[in-house]
Formats: structure tokens, sequence, C-alpha cells
């Protein structure tokens, strides 16, 4: 009895506190319950359910689904190329080279995709060699031409036999050698 | 299967097996666990191998060791003539890599004998740490400091620098 009456005070007090709370005011002063926030009327199924409050991760989600998505796009056939190729076709066995046998050039290789690379995309690396001395060939002719011009140009600026340099003279059928009516004509 | 490495440069210690001496009716752990190994691992993995071999027999393929002619020299070209510089070069290019690999051979012999020998190394691999010795000198001393750059040229270059350093 003691103890209702101390609670009952001590409501009293909290409401004068806080008079415009809903449980607060005379009404149910006195006859009201505390809610009980343990028995509420659900199933314990996985609990209560929360809206736990967080910053979106819509975004970053869908930038790793994305980037999933479009890795695996090519890289599981790829994947899946690689693995059927060594499987199947497996690497070549290193033999010695038959007598008078020359090998193709892809012929050099293990791994049957470098093969298949070298076979149908690359020039034979013989090829690519004479291709880059016929262009140093080419670029030797061209600076000894270059140096023969300039020598050239030296003799037949000295000289002044050659064809270079020559100032063209005024035609001499031109000049009117009959005898004039003034001096200074 | 691909080749065995070579027995000669890289002999295996003499086995050390016990000869079994069964004086208890206990069964031996190290016996049931090397069984347990042999059937969970080695035996389907070779067994795997066998299926994939017999699928791959059919496409049985070869590759060969390319070998290049040799070329004249750096040293025996005439002045000018670029192309002969640029074979030498690329001579001199195949021969750098042909020495890098060289070293790297003569490395992981060391290195397997020293793991083979355990604490005596020293000792007992005298003859191959020589042979590293001597090698990785002499690699130092033709491309020791040539650089990402290098080229036969700055080879020779260096090559000249010794022989003028040796006479003086």
């Amino acid at each position: 009895m003691v103890a209702m009456s101390l609670l009952r005070a001590a409501a009293a007090f909290t409401a004068r506190l806080s008079p415009l709370k809903s449980g607060n005011n005379a009404a149910n002063l006195l006859t009201r319950t505390l809610p009980r926030t343990d028995k509420v009327a659900v199933r314990w199924g996985h609990g209560k359910k929360m809206f736990v409050v967080k910053a979106t991760d819509f975004y970053d989600r869908r930038f790793l689904r994305l980037l999933q998505y479009y890795i695996l796009l090519t890289g599981i056939p790829v994947a899946v190329i690689v693995t059927c190729v060594n499987v199947f076709i497996g690497e070549a066995e290193l033999v010695e080279t038959p007598e008078g046998y020359e090998p193709e050039y892809w012929e050099y290789y293990k791994h049957p995709i470098s093969r298949w690379i070298a076979r149908t995309f690359y020039d034979s690396p013989v090829k690519d060699y004479e291709k880059m001395m016929a262009a140093i060939q080419i670029e030797k002719e061209k600076a000894d031409l270059r140096l023969t011009q300039l020598e050239v140009r030296r003799q037949m600026r000295q000289k002044g036999d050659g064809p270079w340099f020559q100032v063209e003279t005024l035609n001499k059928e031109l000049i009117d050698n009959s005898p004039k009516a003034t001096p200074d004509n | 299967m691909p080749a065995d490495f070579d027995k000669g440069a890289y002999p295996e210690p003499p086995r050390q097996t016990p000869v079994v001496d069964k004086q208890t009716a206990l069964p031996n752990p190290a016996l049931i666990l090397s069984k347990l190994f042999y059937y969970s691992v080695d035996l389907p993995v070779t067994t795997f191998r066998g299926v994939v071999d017999n699928i791959r027999a059919k496409n049985r393929s070869v590759y060969y060791h390319q070998k290049f002619r040799r070329v004249p020299d750096l040293t025996e070209c005439q002045e000018g003539d670029y192309t002969c510089y640029y074979e030498a070069e690329m001579q001199w290019r195949r021969d750098y890599k042909v020495d890098q690999e060289i070293v790297k051979v003569v490395q992981e012999r060391l290195r397997a004998c020293q793991q083979r020998e355990g604490g005596s190394y020293q000792q007992n691999c005298a003859k191959e740490i020589q042979q590293f010795n001597e090698t990785t000198r002499n690699f130092q001393l033709r491309y020791g400091d040539l650089g990402a750059y290098a080229s036969g040229r700055k080879c020779l270059m260096k090559q000249k620098e010794r022989m003028m350093a040796a006479q003086a």
C-alpha cells in the first residue's frame, strides 16, 4: 500500500513535469498500465522486423553487379575455351629437328594457342627480320644519296663545269648590232 | 609425361628407407598416413592425368628448338654497313639471352645442391659453388653495367675499356 502511494506520487510528479504527454492527464494517471514491450501480439519468428536506417548501397551494389556481369561475359567463354584447349589439345613435346626438315615458324612454340596465334596473325620472324633489313637498306641508300648530293653541289659550285649553278645569260640574237641614229641609243 | 630432369646435374641423395622390423601388433601410423595420402591424393591425380593423356593422345604435336646461323660480328662489319650492324646486334641480343639463361641454370644447380646437402653444403658443393662464382663473375664482367638500353656496340666499348684497363 505504501509502495502504491509512492508509485502514485511518482506518477503524479512525472505528469506535472510533462503534462502534454498522452498518458499523463488526470483521467488515466492512476489506471493506466505500463506497456509491456516483451509481450507483443506477434509470434517469435525471426524477431521483430526493424527498419534499419543506413546510407544507400544501391549504387555500390549495382556497380559491383554490373562489373561482375561484364567481366564474366567474356571471362567465362575464355576460361572454357582455354580449359578445352588444354584438355583436348595438349601442349607440344620437344623433339630433335629431323635431318633435312625445315620446321614452319609456328612449330617452334609449345602451347597450342601460341602456335595458332603465330600461324594465323603473325608474320614469320624471318620475314620480320628481312622487312627490317629492307627498311634499313632503303634508309641507308637514302642517306648515301643525300651525302653524294651534298658533295656534288659542293663540286659543281666550286668548279662551275656541271649542269647546276649555271646562270642563264641573255640571248645574243636579241642584241641589235645595227648602227644607231644617236650615240645614246 | 614430360622429360625428366638431368639426373647427372641434380643427383638424388641415397634412399634411407629403413628395413621394416615390426615388433608390436599395433598399427604403424606412418603407414596409415602414407596409404591415406596415396588413396586420397596420389591415385585420383594420377588417374586424372591418365584420362587427360588418353584424350590428348590423338592430337599429339611437337615443337622444335630453333638454331640460328652465326653471322659476322660487329667487329667484322664494314663501317656504314647498317644491315651488317643490325644482324650483329640481333645475334648479340640472342647471345645475351642465352647467357642469362646459363646463369639461371647454374644458380638453380647451386640452390638444389644446397637444399640437398643441408648444413654441410659449403664442403660438399664446392664444385657447384666454384662454377657459380666463375659464371657470375664472367657475366658481370661482360654484361655488367650496360643497363636497360644495352647493345652490341656498348658491350664492345666495355670490352675495349676492359682491355685498356688490363693493359695499363
